[in-house]
């Protein structure tokens, strides 16, 4: 059962991959390790025999969106493995929803009149595609939850997930930590109301608040875009000067920006305060460039991969676990881990210095992948 | 009679559109996927359909009057929000809720129209504005989705009966109402004399500001009740699930025939674009190509639409 193959681009995360791709459920292996803290529990497996059918298999996926970086890049790892098991596959079938719930719904009575085999899903909300999707469920029809969940455990067989809770433990732990549990701090979250957004800003105000002298001055959305982290950056910079001691964003999408925009209001290189995002690679360039102390773990998108697999398993009549937590690796900048967050891979070694600043971190595509040029062969 | 027959001439370019343009989308359906022709499949267009009808027949008041709302999404979101959070999974307050949330949005349409009168601000001003203020207040109400219905609430969305679907159906009674209503009532008929020539209606002792409050109170009724169906369908309340239904509110009605200046549109044409609008959606899915190319062909197919009428009015 392979679940992953990741391939960041490096060998050392290349050998990581390896091993990941081979390990059972929960994995936590040593260049995945969580801090014991911010661990996902571990998952219960379900039993699909039910659901095995002969292939070809006929698959629908209802995806949410691709309106940006991250959403393009989980798009072409779901074609990518979906091309993986072209052999077995009679139809791929994919609708878009362009991130608006009551048209995703639409979309899947439509994948239904089609006689798909499986439903593949990345809700564009978790609650409100809970009662379609349950529809789905119950006239026989197996569900592949990606990224995000539904609301109700019985409506969907498996999901495949990078956690936004243990992403958001990790970073807002570490960020604690090298601030010495003091200081000022600006959290620059994702889109209001996006689940995966308030999730990771609930996670690290709970963290933040054990950390009773840890000061959040300011909050603001980003829409995870880079150009809104550096204006709102560059506001909040006017307020408060040089008063920040640390930026906790949930995704080096904003993250980057802020980054920048500290560098464009003067400050030099080793005065930029502490970071932290993944997922972009702009994020880990200038991390590496500057210098300054940095934690990134992603919100892999090859998660969309591992759920077609997922799918498959099902329709094969495998044993597939009930959430499957794809893992990323933690990378923190060099000399700055702490006290519980130490990084599994190296931030030189990570960071994609022949990949332009755009690219999405954590595909498991290969190395040669380029989001404008992917192109991928599959019956559809 | 010569009147009528004045009015055919006027109208039917843009409703013959409309149909040679679905019967296109009809035929290349049946030859792209088996699927796409079966009885199923047009069930659950009609199911699809239902609150960008109810959206339509909203904003078709406010342009009949020459007017646009451009709060209809705001009040999806506010309605949907209210709804399920009064409701929050207890039965007793569906109905109660309902009924407040249908009067919310007949009120907040009413607002609406009473500035856009006692101020003389153009109503895309006004109702931008009140959008803004209503979404704003809604997430700071929630900034997730919040609140539940009862299970049998989604009946509205996904029951059928006689195998037809229950929202299908209230879309098309509401639509039926509507029609009759312009038609045939003094206060229908106004509504057209108020958006044709205001000075001319107001000669003829029509009160146009109360038919303006009028419209757009029908606007936001029928935005709280598409607000209440997306409720059904997903048995919460999104902070934003209106976002993107201001402007494809004002699509068919567009297409449909109906004059943005005011004074002129049918309310079959409307509903003839409602079910083009979401056909073109539908058959998307069953051709499996992109959804931005939906985007395309609706910008063109509106585009077409005008150049008929603009085309048409140039000639004597």
């Amino acid at each position: 059962m392979v679940y992953s193959t990741f391939k960041f681009g490096i060998p050392v995360v290349l050998t990581a991959g390896a091993l990941l791709s081979v390990s059972s459920i929960g994995l936590s292996t040593k260049a995945n390790a969580s801090a014991p803290e911010c661990a996902p529990a571990a998952a219960e497996m379900m039993d699909t025999v039910k659901y095995k059918k002969d292939p070809p298999f006929r698959i629908g996926f209802a995806n949410a969106a691709k309106g940006d970086g991250w959403l393009v890049t989980f798009f072409h790892t779901v074609e990518h493995s979906a091309q993986k098991h072209a052999d077995k596959l009679d139809k791929f079938i994919i609708t878009d929803a362009n991130g608006d719930p009551t048209k995703q719904i639409s979309d899947i009575q439509d994948l239904m009149n089609q006689d798909i085999d499986l439903l593949l899903v990345n809700p564009a909300t978790a609650d409100a595609l809970d009662p379609i999707v349950g529809r789905v469920m119950r006239r026989g029809i197996p569900v592949v939850s990606a990224a995000r969940r539904v609301k109700t455990d019985d409506n969907f067989v498996s999901f495949a997930t990078a956690s936004d809770t243990s992403l958001a433990c990790h970073s807002a732990t570490w960020l604690a930590e090298h601030l010495e549990g003091k200081g000022k701090i600006v959290l620059l979250p994702g889109k209001a109301g996006a689940s995966p957004a308030e999730t990771r800003l609930n996670t690290a105000k709970e963290i933040f608040a054990k950390f009773p002298d840890i000061e959040i001055i300011d909050v603001q959305y980003t829409g995870w875009s880079p150009a809104n982290g550096k204006s709102i950056m560059s506001a909040i910079l006017q307020r408060h000067g040089k008063d920040i001691d640390g930026v906790w964003a949930d995704s080096g999408l904003q993250g980057s920006g802020s980054v920048e925009a500290f560098l464009n209001a003067g400050f030099k290189s080793e005065d930029v305060p502490p970071h932290t995002g993944g997922d972009l690679n702009r994020m880990y360039l200038l991390a590496l460039e500057h210098g300054f102390p940095f934690i990134g773990v992603d919100y892999t998108p090859a998660i969309g991969g591992s759920a077609v697999d997922l799918a498959i398993d099902i329709l094969e009549g495998k044993p597939v676990p009930k959430s499957f937590v794809v893992p990323a690796p933690i990378v923190v900048s060099e000399g700055h881990n702490t006290k519980t967050i130490k990084g599994t891979v190296a931030l030189k070694d990570y960071a994609a210095t022949n990949q332009p600043g755009d690219y999405i971190m954590g595909h498991g595509i290969g190395n040669d992948y380029d989001s404008k040029s992917f192109t991928a062969n599959y019956p559809n | 009679m010569s009147g009528l027959t004045f009015r055919i001439k006027r109208t039917e370019p843009a409703i013959m559109m409309v149909i040679a343009l679905t019967l296109l989308i009809i035929i290349i359906g049946f030859f792209v996927n088996e699927r796409f022709g079966t009885i199923r499949n047009f069930l659950n267009l009609f199911e699809q359909m239902a609150p960008l009808g109810f959206l339509a027949l909203g904003q078709t008041f406010a342009v009949l009057v020459g007017g646009i709302d451009l709060s209809i999404g705001a009040v999806v979101t506010a309605s949907n929000v209210l709804l399920a959070g009064t409701v929050s999974g207890n039965d007793a307050m569906m109905m109660p809720a309902l009924i407040l949330v249908l009067a919310f949005g007949a009120a907040f349409g009413f607002m609406n129209g009473w500035i856009t009168v006692a101020t003389g601000v153009h109503p895309l001003i006004v109702t931008l504005g009140t959008a803004s203020v209503l979404q704003g207040l809604v997430l700071l109400y929630t900034l997730q989705p919040t609140g539940s219905v009862p299970f049998w609430f989604e009946e509205f969305a996904y029951g059928r009966v006689f195998g037809f679907p229950i929202s299908g159906f209230v879309m098309l009674l509401c639509f039926l109402a509507v029609g009759l209503f312009l038609k045939y009532s003094q206060t229908g008929r106004a509504v057209y004399a108020v958006g044709g020539n205001p000075e001319a209606a107001r000669l003829n002792g029509i009160r146009n500001n109360r038919i303006t409050i009028l419209a757009y109170a029908a606007s936001g009724f029928f935005a709280a009740l598409a607000g209440a169906y997306f409720v059904s369908r997903t048995g919460v309340g999104d902070p934003r699930v209106g976002d993107p239904y201001t402007l494809a509110s004002i699509t068919p009605v567009i297409v449909g025939g109906c004059l943005l200046g005011g004074g002129r549109g049918r309310i079959t044409g409307v509903l003839l674009g409602v079910f083009m609008i979401s056909l073109l959606n539908n058959l998307l899915n069953y051709i499996n190509i992109s959804t931005f190319i939906q985007w395309v062909i609706q910008g063109l197919i509106i585009i077409i639409a005008v150049a008929v009428y603009v085309d048409r009015r140039k000639k004597p």
